[in-house]
C-alpha cells in the first residue's frame, strides 16, 4: 500500500474525505458536511452551493447562511426549528424551499455545520 | 400556527400521560417510596404489595398462566434482551420478520456475528403482513426461537399471532412476541394464542412512564438469568436465585415506573380498550382519508386500515422527511417521528431507506381539529414542492 493510499484508508476509517475546494483541502463527512466549521468560509460555500444546483446563492440564502453559523458559533449548536424561523425570519418551509437539499442537507450544509447525525 | 403543541408522536412515547396516572405515582411515591420487599418493617412490605398487585393485573391483562412470571424490565427492548440472552444458545436457529425494531434485528445480528446463531427474517406483503405458513416454511431442526412483532412501528399492521402461535405450537417452538406498539390497544391473550413470552413497554399505550417495562412469561418457557445481583430473598448463597420472579430481575426494581403502569393499565380499564383504539383509528382514519386528497404524498401500507394500530407513515416527494418533521414542528407546532423508526428493513423494503418517512401516531389526547391540522400542514407542504411527481396511497 503507497504513502497515499495509506492516507486514504486511514481518512476512510475516520469517515473522512480530503477535497480541495477553493484551493484549498478541506476534509468532508462521508454526506458532504464539513469536518470543521471553520474551514468554511463564503467561497466555500459558492462552491458548494453551484454543485448542488444553486448557481447564485441570494441575499436571502445568506441571511440563512449566516444566522446558522452564528447561532452555532455562539451556541455551540445548531438553532431549533423555533430558533431558526425566528432568527431567519422565514418559514422553515421558505427555507426547505430556497435551498436545493432542503434545510439540513441544504442549508445546513452549506453553512459549514457539522452533520447532525440525527437519530436516522 | 396551532398555539398548542399538536403531539402525533404516541407510537414514540404517549403524550401527554393521564393526569390520574401522575397523581397516582406522586402521590404513591410521596407516601411509600422505600424498597420494595427489602426490609421487615410494614412500608416495604406495601410497597411489596404495590409490585405483586401490578404483576397481577399484568397477568391478567395478557393472559398470563402465573403472575410470578411477569418480569419486570427498562423497556421492550432490556425485556427482548433479557429473553434472548437466557434462552439462546449456540448452534439456535432463530425466526423473525422484516418487520422488526432494532430491539430484535440488532441483538439477533450481534449474536450471529459472533456465530452463535443463525437466524431467517420472513417477508412481509404487499399489505404490510406476514404470512403464518410462511413462518412455518423457515422452521429447521434447530430453530429454537420464533419473535415477532405484534404491531409494526412503521406501517401498524397488527400480525396475525394466533395464527402464528398455532405454527409454532405445532412444531413445539416458543414463539415471542413484541408488544411494543400494541399493548393497551389490542387484546393479547398468550395463553389462548400460543404465545410463550410477550415483551412490553410502559411507556406508549398502557400509559406509563419512561424506563419501565417487562416480559410476560408461560411456565414452559425457561429463561436462564443473565445478570446476577441482589434480590432481597436467599441473601447467603453466592447463587442467584432461580424462583421467579427475582431468576430475571436483579438490583432494586423501578417502584415509581410501576407505580405508573398500574395505574396506566387501571385507565386502560376504566375508559375501555376497544374505546380507545376506536377513538385513535377514527383519527388515524380521518388522517388517511386527507392525505389520501393531496397531491406529491405517498402512504405505505394504509390501504386497508383493519388490523391497524393508530400509525402512518407518509413522504411528501421533493421533501426530505427530516425536513419534513422539522416543518410540521416549525411552522405548524406538530410533533411527528422521522426518518428510519429503528426499523430499516421496513424502509428497504418499502424504498425509503436512503430517506426515511414521516410518521404519525395519534392518540387519545388528540382531536379531529389537530387531523385536520396535520392535512393542512401536509397539504402546504406538498403544495410547495420545488418538483412535480407522482402522489396518492401506495400499497
Amino acid at each position: 500500500m503507497t504513502a497515499e493510499e495509506e492516507r486514504e484508508k486511514l481518512l476512510a476509517d475516520l469517515g473522512r474525505q480530503a477535497r480541495v475546494v477553493a484551493g484549498r483541502e478541506i476534509y468532508f463527512d462521508w454526506e458532504g458536511f464539513l469536518w470543521d466549521p471553520n474551514d468554511w468560509d463564503e467561497e466555500v460555500a459558492r462552491i458548494l452551493a453551484l454543485e448542488s444546483g444553486l448557481a447564485d446563492l441570494s441575499e436571502v440564502h445568506w441571511k440563512v447562511l449566516r444566522f446558522f453559523r452564528e447561532y452555532y458559533f455562539y451556541h455551540g449548536r445548531a438553532p431549533m426549528n423555533r430558533h431558526l424561523k425566528e432568527g431567519a425570519r422565514l418559514s422553515l418551509g421558505e427555507i426547505e424551499s430556497l435551498f436545493p437539499g432542503g434545510i439540513r442537507r441544504g442549508a445546513r450544509r452549506l453553512a459549514g455545520l457539522p452533520n447532525p447525525k440525527s437519530c436516522f | 400556527m396551532s398555539d398548542r403543541l399538536i403531539y402525533l408522536d404516541n407510537a414514540a412515547t404517549s403524550f401527554p400521560k393521564p393526569r390520574e396516572v401522575l397523581d397516582r405515582m406522586l402521590q404513591g411515591y410521596v407516601e411509600m417510596g422505600v424498597s420494595p420487599g427489602r426490609g421487615s418493617y410494614d412500608l416495604a412490605l406495601e410497597a411489596e404489595d404495590i409490585v405483586q398487585r401490578a404483576r397481577e393485573q399484568l397477568a391478567l391483562f395478557f393472559g398470563a398462566p402465573d403472575a410470578d412470571r411477569i418480569i419486570f424490565a427498562a423497556n421492550a427492548t432490556d425485556a427482548l434482551n433479557i429473553a434472548f440472552n437466557g434462552l439462546l444458545q449456540p448452534g439456535d436457529h432463530v425466526i423473525s420478520t422484516r418487520l422488526e425494531h432494532n430491539s430484535v434485528l440488532r441483538p439477533l445480528y450481534h449474536f450471529r456475528e459472533r456465530g452463535w446463531i443463525s437466524y431467517d427474517l420472513v417477508h412481509f406483503d404487499d399489505n404490510g403482513f406476514v404470512d403464518p405458513d410462511e413462518i412455518g416454511r423457515n422452521v429447521k431442526q434447530n430453530t429454537r426461537l420464533v419473535i415477532v412483532s405484534h404491531a409494526s412501528n412503521v406501517l401498524g399492521t397488527v400480525q396475525p399471532v394466533k395464527e402464528i402461535g398455532r405454527v409454532c405450537a405445532e412444531r413445539g417452538i416458543p414463539l415471542i412476541i413484541d408488544a411494543s406498539q400494541s399493548a393497551g390497544k389490542i387484546p393479547i391473550d398468550m395463553t389462548a394464542w400460543n404465545v410463550s413470552a410477550v415483551a412490553f413497554t410502559g411507556h406508549k399505550a398502557l400509559f406509563g412512564p419512561t424506563g419501565i417495562g417487562g416480559l410476560a412469561i408461560c411456565p414452559d418457557l425457561d429463561i436462564l438469568p443473565s445478570r446476577f445481583g441482589g434480590t432481597g430473598v436467599d441473601s447467603k448463597s453466592p447463587i442467584h436465585t432461580e424462583a421467579f420472579p427475582h431468576r430475571l430481575e436483579a438490583g432494586t426494581i423501578n417502584l415509581i415506573g410501576i407505580m405508573g403502569l398500574s395505574a396506566g393499565i387501571d385507565y386502560i380499564m376504566q375508559k375501555g380498550m376497544e374505546s380507545i383504539h376506536g377513538e385513535e383509528m377514527a383519527l388515524l382514519k380521518r388522517l388517511r382519508d386527507g392525505l389520501s386528497g393531496l397531491e406529491h404524498v405517498e402512504m405505505y401500507c394504509a390501504g386497508n386500515l383493519s388490523d391497524h394500530v393508530a400509525v402512518l407513515t407518509a413522504n411528501v416527494d421533493d421533501v426530505n422527511p427530516e425536513d419534513g418533521g422539522a416543518i410540521l414542528d416549525g411552522d405548524f407546532n406538530i410533533a411527528v417521528r422521522v426518518g428510519l423508526h429503528c426499523a430499516p428493513l421496513v424502509h428497504e423494503d418499502l424504498g425509503t431507506i436512503s430517506r426515511g418517512a414521516i410518521r404519525f401516531s395519534p392518540g387519545i389526547f388528540n382531536t379531529p381539529e389537530d387531523i385536520d391540522h396535520a392535512i393542512r400542514a401536509m397539504a402546504s407542504m406538498s403544495q410547495n414542492q420545488k418538483h412535480g411527481g407522482g402522489a396518492g396511497l401506495r400499497r
